[in-house]
């Protein structure tokens, strides 16, 4: 009798832990489209933050998820080597909120329909139409824009190449390995310029470490490198004038599920952060992270106390 | 498979300096100059250790355990450490890659002669070098190629990382292919690389039964 009523009590434990599981688990799958005023944090949603392997993506990653961590949010992050791992990720429910930039999330998401624009409204109402095709959707745009840009040394700036049209064919050019692809990128500067730099095109980095010892070495002359890189005023190098305007708005914008951004609440907190984002505090971050060594984690809290967001 | 093919037989993707050509002389230059340099410190070692007939299963244990290091973390340190970008790093990886077949192969080939064989040629009068070069040394060869066989697949195979160090070798066409959804560049860069490690064994296969034929031969 004694072990039959052991057993009882043991299989109800089990049945009873795995209800139990089985109920958080559908808190944190369902609960987003819930009206519940209740403000416990099971209620809501976890937010799976995607960020691409580079410093200003971690950093806006860490200030959105900071902002929404401060409200009680359960926030986790994933690196992505690129925004194409990340879409497919949002896709299937990995990730649910990115740090993105306009231009170059729409034109991703267009197939380099050529959407994209310097005007930030009419590229962020495109991105969002594009967005609604995928059950995502995006917050407000921040003033923070970290467009592309073409990057020379001092020697070669020195030299007379100080705008985008004084580039030539024979210019070896590096820079992130989806450049031929990138509407901001080598197809702009071929239909914009007339320059096709394809041909000695080096596949390096994201802005990143490669790019830039490569620019330094002299095994490129000209690097794509972003617009608030602190290393530009670190080395003395020279950002080339975009003379004819094909660097789109790429302002920082959130992206993620439809389901989120359909909480006025969620949204409130992303645009309260957004709107503290300027390119100038973004380059700021951006040194600390890239010269002074600091983790984005630290930066972005900073960031959120500063900008009372927290 | 057949894009990738058609990649691959597309003359206009074999030249300029990001053609098939430039990337298959890169690859194939890194993975000779790594096998040749790995070789020169392995070989001896393990020849030497085998000789002895001492510490054997130590020295085994410990290139065992230098396999366990992920390519790409000796790429990445190479890179932090100031080792600048493209060939130093790749090379350098490659030959930490190279070296653990190359040194078991020699070491074991030499260590697992026949005790008997030594006797006999000691017995027909030969000196200690004499017994290595003469003896020891042929009978070791078929491991010590089958060593070099293991470490010229595996750097063919993993030179493809340089791509991630901005050095120019045939994975580029994997890493830029996958970041601007080229699939037909993409997989006609896996067969390349497939291709070029299946050829390259073989002929070392070819190399090795030729400079064996005396095994086989019954008299």
């Amino acid at each position: 009798m004694m072990t039959h009523t052991r057993a009882l009590v043991r299989s109800a434990a089990v049945v009873g832990i795995a209800l139990a599981m089985l109920g958080l688990a559908s808190c944190g799958d369902d609960d987003d489209t819930s009206g519940s005023t209740d403000t416990g944090s099971t209620d809501l949603p976890a937010i799976k933050i995607a960020h691409q392997a580079f410093g200003e993506s971690e950093i806006l990653a860490h200030v959105y998820g900071g902002v929404l961590e401060a409200e009680g949010y359960d926030v986790s992050y994933q690196s992505f080597k690129d925004r194409a791992a990340i879409y497919t990720a949002l896709e299937s429910g990995d990730a649910n909120l990115v740090p993105d930039y306009a231009a170059s999330a729409l034109e991703f998401l267009n197939g380099n329909a050529g959407e994209a624009s310097p005007d930030v409204d009419a590229t962020v109402a495109a991105l969002e139409t594009q967005l609604a095709k995928k059950d995502l959707a995006a917050g407000a745009a921040s003033g923070a824009v970290d467009s592309n840009s073409l990057v020379v040394t001092k020697a070669t700036a020195e030299a007379g190449t100080t705008k985008i049209s004084d580039l030539t064919e024979d210019a070896i050019l590096g820079g992130p390995q989806d450049c031929p692809s990138n509407a901001g990128c080598i197809p702009a500067l071929k239909s914009t310029y007339g320059i096709d730099l394809s041909a000695k095109f080096v596949p390096l980095d994201l802005g990143g470490p490669l790019t830039k010892a490569a620019l330094e070495k002299g095994d490129i002359d000209v690097a794509v490198i972003f617009s608030t890189d602190s290393s530009i005023a670190d080395k003395g190098w020279t950002v080339l004038e975009d003379d004819k305007g094909i660097f789109n708005a790429d302002n920082v914008i959130p992206v993620g599920a439809a389901k989120l951004f359909s909480e006025a609440s969620f949204t409130a907190l992303l645009d309260g952060a957004s709107k503290a984002l300027t390119t100038e505090n973004l380059t700021e971050m951006n040194k600390r992270f890239d010269v002074d060594k600091e983790d984005a984690e630290v930066i972005a809290k900073d960031f959120i106390s500063e900008n009372d967001l927290g | 498979m057949i894009d990738a093919l058609r990649f691959i037989v597309d003359s206009t993707n074999w030249s300029g300096p990001n053609g098939i050509a430039t990337r298959l002389g890169t690859h194939a230059w890194v993975s000779f100059t790594a096998i040749a340099a790995a070789s020169v410190i392995a070989v001896p070692v393990g020849v030497w250790l085998g000789h002895i007939r001492r510490g054997r299963v130590l020295a085994i244990s410990v290139a065992n355990l230098t396999r366990a290091i992920p390519s790409f973390a000796i790429l990445a340190f190479v890179v932090a450490a100031g080792g600048g970008i493209g060939f130093i790093p790749t090379w350098t990886a490659m030959v930490a890659l190279a070296i653990p077949p190359l040194f078991v192969g020699a070491l074991v080939g030499v260590a697992e002669v026949d005790d008997s064989v030594i006797d006999a040629a000691r017995g027909m009068g030969m000196r200690p070098l004499q017994i290595l070069t003469s003896a020891e040394l042929p009978l070791a060869m078929p491991l010590m190629m089958s060593g070099l066989r293991v470490a010229v697949g595996q750097v063919i195979a993993t030179a493809t990382l340089g791509a991630f160090v901005g050095y120019n070798t045939l994975g580029r066409f994997i890493t830029v292919g996958r970041a601007n959804r080229d699939n037909p560049m993409l997989y006609g860069g896996v067969v390349l690389i497939v291709a070029m490690a299946l050829i390259v064994d073989g002929a070392l296969r070819l190399v090795g039964r030729k400079s064996l034929r005396w095994r086989q031969d019954p008299s």
